[in-house]
């Protein structure tokens, strides 16, 4: 019995992990920009099947993969982020908002269906030759990859974290976050922050895909939910917060698996009805402040 | 007394906007209400409005407390304002904006006819006329001003709060809202006048309160409360 | 008035038109295109209500259309009659609308879109669930079957819809609406009761949904229950409102048309969903340089002038 509670708390906490390196991203996102991306779950998407292509076609290792993915979707992130993004940046904090979630909400029709022609339905997942072992450690299983999974969330988290507080651009990032106008008196180039807060965000999304690809499989319609989970878990953080977003993915991942066991197939459903009832009571998040 | 407020305080975090403040109206007349910026007129309108709820204190109109009631409540007892950043509904046109005042104001009416014929001549009365049919977004900054007005005045109010309606227009255009507010009075309705313009308080006003940080520092008539050193420190120290 | 009067000639002329259509063609695919944008208008009209005229951006638009069309199909089958069943449909959606409404509109902005989003996934999520198996027609009413009933119900249902948003645009409770959709402090202190307003809003724009719902599970053979709660119709509604012009009363007609039509085209020129991709498209490039639609595009092009609109050129 014990054992079997550990069991279901490390499964929490690998796709916990997971979740959280997903959501940091959007917080990113939506914390220096205040876009809200609800296309986060297709360039997750994306960031997987990269990856996924790399290891089918040319043989390269997932682990490997991983930077490169990480570097690829940050160009496709400025990419988007020049194309459709900057257009509405500009506008003052309500428009933006909103036309910034209709553009996330036309990327998030085109995705799918681009994914379905390259790619097709089927559900694919990267399975390198190592990907099955694991070890036994007091009779709790633990898995070679889901772990590495965790620990790589948690280094690229803690980067990111670091990269923010120590870093003169990461300051300069927070510092847009705090106030736009101050931030442009003070002479930061707001064009060039958001450009590559936009990158780092959709980079950490497609670092997240890879590592879904490894332990989960993909599809090209995972997109929607991915962005549902991610939401709120940034929700239950307090948007902008990236420690706390990954705080409260771990312990969404573990509400979820210990509540499968006794709710079955509606673990989603109760664990969504707790978010809304937390998003009515306290809608600036669990750790955000009144 | 019509308006009346007992010991209101409100703070934002530990910034005390509004402290301990006491204020009476008086039916019929126009209450200057001045202060250097940031010492919480602005905040008083949104209390007084319902906007925001007081941390403590009351306010009684016409001896009924309607500290507690919603702001529509209060705007349906008789109290309206205007915004000193203007807020027009963008995509409605100058005519629909005022509408919204009548049907749902004081004298609220389903008939959109009557409301429309009301507004008509509320836009006629303000110099807005013209440009009923124009959307709101389309106007100028000092239009917007006489929009703001307008549509409180559709409201049919007992008292009208007005956040300086006065900044940014030219001396000529000070005039007119001048005679504009004093026609206002004559109407019946009761004023709180906010303005930076001295001479247009001056010219108006039957009465001047001052305030600082949130506290009452002067009151009474005109000529004397603008010569009171207090309010001329407590303008000087903001130029300082 | 005159003016009026035109209106309504023109409009009633084209429901007289689409009344003898079947007179015209017997050809399916004709009405089957027809009885689906018509269905497609009385859902974004449904959307329009409370999207377009309120204001609120409600992306769980999905979960009142499955509603109608879960509880109209179930009730219809276990042989209540079948308009009965369909006011029953619409009737819970508007229910469930009311009960969530109140903590749903405590949630300002961005916060009422995911929740909005949320809720509406909560309930697919359980009707995936607990009813897995598709519904088919019983083979009596299969033998049955016949387009022309679907045909006049939808028209019927989107004719409904074009009369409420007319009287709303033109009513008292639309000018609330339009007003907390413009500034909720400036509508809340010119006397606009905020949250009844939107209760009211939400309450119409669900009972169309959910009527939308149940028109749709009287038109269909086979229906997977979570197949109607799935989030395509919410975003099928959003993207139809904003391409033909949002917040107007001749927009969502245009878009629907333009909808069925193209969707209809690309499927016969693209492989599986990519016209989905296309309206992705549109729908940005939409947003982004067309923000009124179609329709201002149209009326610029015929050069009417509508209200407020001419002088914006010295108005600046
Ligand atoms: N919603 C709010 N949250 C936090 N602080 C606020 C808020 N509203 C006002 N304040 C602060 O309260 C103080 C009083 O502001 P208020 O706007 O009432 O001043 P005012 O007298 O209207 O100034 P002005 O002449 O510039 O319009 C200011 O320091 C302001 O920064
Ligand atoms: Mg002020």
């Amino acid at each position: 019995m014990v054992q079997f509670l550990a069991q279901t708390f490390v499964n929490g906490i690998n796709v916990g992990a997971l979740y959280g390196l997903a959501a940091v991203g959007l917080s990113l996102i939506f914390g220096v920009m205040r876009i809200l991306n609800v296309a986060h779950g297709e360039f997750l998407m994306v960031g997987g099947y990269i990856g996924f292509w790399l290891f089918k076609l040319y043989g390269v290792d997932p682990f490997v993969g991983l930077p490169l993915v990480g570097i690829f979707l940050f160009l496709i992130g400025i990419v988007f982020y020049k194309v459709v993004f900057s257009r509405v940046a500009k506008f003052h904090e309500e428009v933006k908002l909103k036309n910034s979630l209709l553009i996330a909400f036309g990327l998030y029709l085109i995705f799918p269906q681009i994914a379905m022609v390259l790619w097709t339905a089927d559900e694919r997942a990267i399975s390198p030759a190592y990907s099955g072992q694991a070890f036994d450690l007091l009779g709790v299983r633990f898995g070679y990859v889901p772990l590495a999974g965790v620990c790589i969330a948690i280094i690229v988290i803690l980067a990111m974290y670091l990269f923010l507080t120590k870093t003169y651009f990461g300051k300069s990032l927070r510092g847009t976050a705090e106030s736009w106008k101050a931030a442009k008196l003070s002479g930061i180039h707001i064009e060039w922050t958001f450009m590559i807060t936009f990158g780092l965000g959709i980079s950490l999304a497609g670092i997240a895909g890879v590592l879904i690809a490894l332990t989960q499989e993909l599809t090209p319609f995972m997109g929607m939910p991915w962005t549902l989970k991610a939401l709120i878990v940034v929700v239950l953080a307090g948007m902008g917060s990236i420690v706390g977003a990954f705080v409260a993915g771990l312990i969404l991942g573990i509400v979820e698996a210990v509540s499968a066991i006794f709710m079955g197939p509606y673990t989603i459903a109760i664990g969504l009805l707790i978010f809304l009832i937390i998003l009515v009571l306290r809608p600036q998040g669990l750790f955000g402040r009144a | 007394m019509m308006l009346e407020m007992d010991s209101l305080s409100k703070s934002f975090g530990g910034l005390m906007a509004i402290n301990h403040l006491d204020l009476d109206v008086y039916k019929g007349e126009i209450l200057g209400f001045i202060g250097p910026n940031g010492s919480g007129k602005t905040t008083l309108f949104n209390l007084i409005s319902g906007l925001l709820k007081p941390d403590s204190g009351k306010i009684k109109l016409n001896g009924i407390d309607i500290t507690p009631l919603s702001s529509h409540k209060i705007c349906q007892m008789g109290i309206a304002r205007t915004f000193q950043l203007t807020k027009p509904f963008a995509q409605m046109t100058s005519l629909e904006n005022v509408m919204v005042g009548k049907a749902f104001g004081c004298t609220p009416t389903w008939s959109m006819r009557e409301a429309k014929e009301e507004a008509e001549k509320i836009l006629r009365f303000i110099g807005l006329g013209e440009k009923s049919m124009w959307r709101a977004s389309a106007l100028g900054v000092v239009d917007r001003k006489k929009l703001e007005t307008a549509r409180a005045l559709a409201t049919k109010p007992k008292l009208l709060l007005l956040d300086e309606m006065m900044a940014g227009l030219t001396p000529t255009e000070v005039e007119e809202a001048m005679v504009l507010v004093k026609k206002i009075r004559d109407s019946g309705i009761t004023l709180i006048v906010v303005e930076h313009v001295m001479e247009a308080i001056l010219g108006i006003s039957d009465r001047v309160v001052a305030i600082n940080a949130g506290e009452k520092i002067a009151e009474g008539a005109p000529q004397d409360v603008v010569r009171e050193r207090k309010v001329i420190e407590a303008y000087l120290g903001e130029e300082a | 008035m005159p003016k009026n009067w035109k209106s309504f000639f023109i409009f009633g002329g084209i429901i007289a038109l689409l009344a003898m259509l079947p007179l015209f063609t017997n050809r399916s695919d004709v009405l089957t295109w027809s009885c689906l944008t018509l269905q497609y208008i009385l859902l974004s009209q449904s959307w329009n209500i409370i999207g377009g005229y309120a204001g609120q951006v409600n992306l769980g638009h999905a979960a009142f259309f499955g509603l109608g069309a879960l509880t109209t199909r179930y009730l219809w089958l276990a042989g209540l009659p079948f308009p009965a069943s369909l006011l029953s449909g619409a009737f819970i959606a508007t229910v469930f609308a009311l009960l969530i409404g109140i903590p749903a509109f405590r949630l300002r902005g961005i916060y009422f879109v995911i929740g909005t989003l949320v809720l509406a996934e909560i309930l697919k999520v359980v009707i995936d669930t607990r009813f897995p198996v598709a519904s088919v027609l019983p083979v009596e009413t299969l033998l049955t079957y016949s387009l022309l009933p679907r045909y006049y119900l939808s028209l019927m249902g989107a004719v409904l819809s074009v009369i409420a948003v007319y009287f709303i645009s033109r009513s008292r409770l639309g000018l609330g609406m339009m007003a907390i959709r413009e500034d909720e402090d400036a509508a809340r202190t010119s006397g606009v009761n905020i949250l009844q307003n939107k209760l009211i809003a939400f309450a119409i724009s669900t009972f169309l949904a959910g009527l939308a719902g149940g028109i749709f599970a009287f038109y269909m053979v086979a229906i997977q229950p979570g197949y109607v709660f799935s989030p395509i119709w919410t975003f099928d509604s959003v993207v139809i409102v904003f391409v033909g012009g949002i917040g107007t009363l001749i927009g969502p007609i245009i878009g629907s048309v333009f909808f069925v039509l193209l969707k209809q085209w690309l499927s016969l020129h693209l492989p599986g969903g990519l016209h989905l991709a296309v309206f992705g498209v549109l729908f940005i490039l939409v947003v982004l340089y067309m923000p009124d639609g179609f329709i201002e595009a149209i009326r610029r092009y015929g050069k009417m002038v509508t209200l407020g609109r001419k002088p914006m050129v010295q108005g600046g």
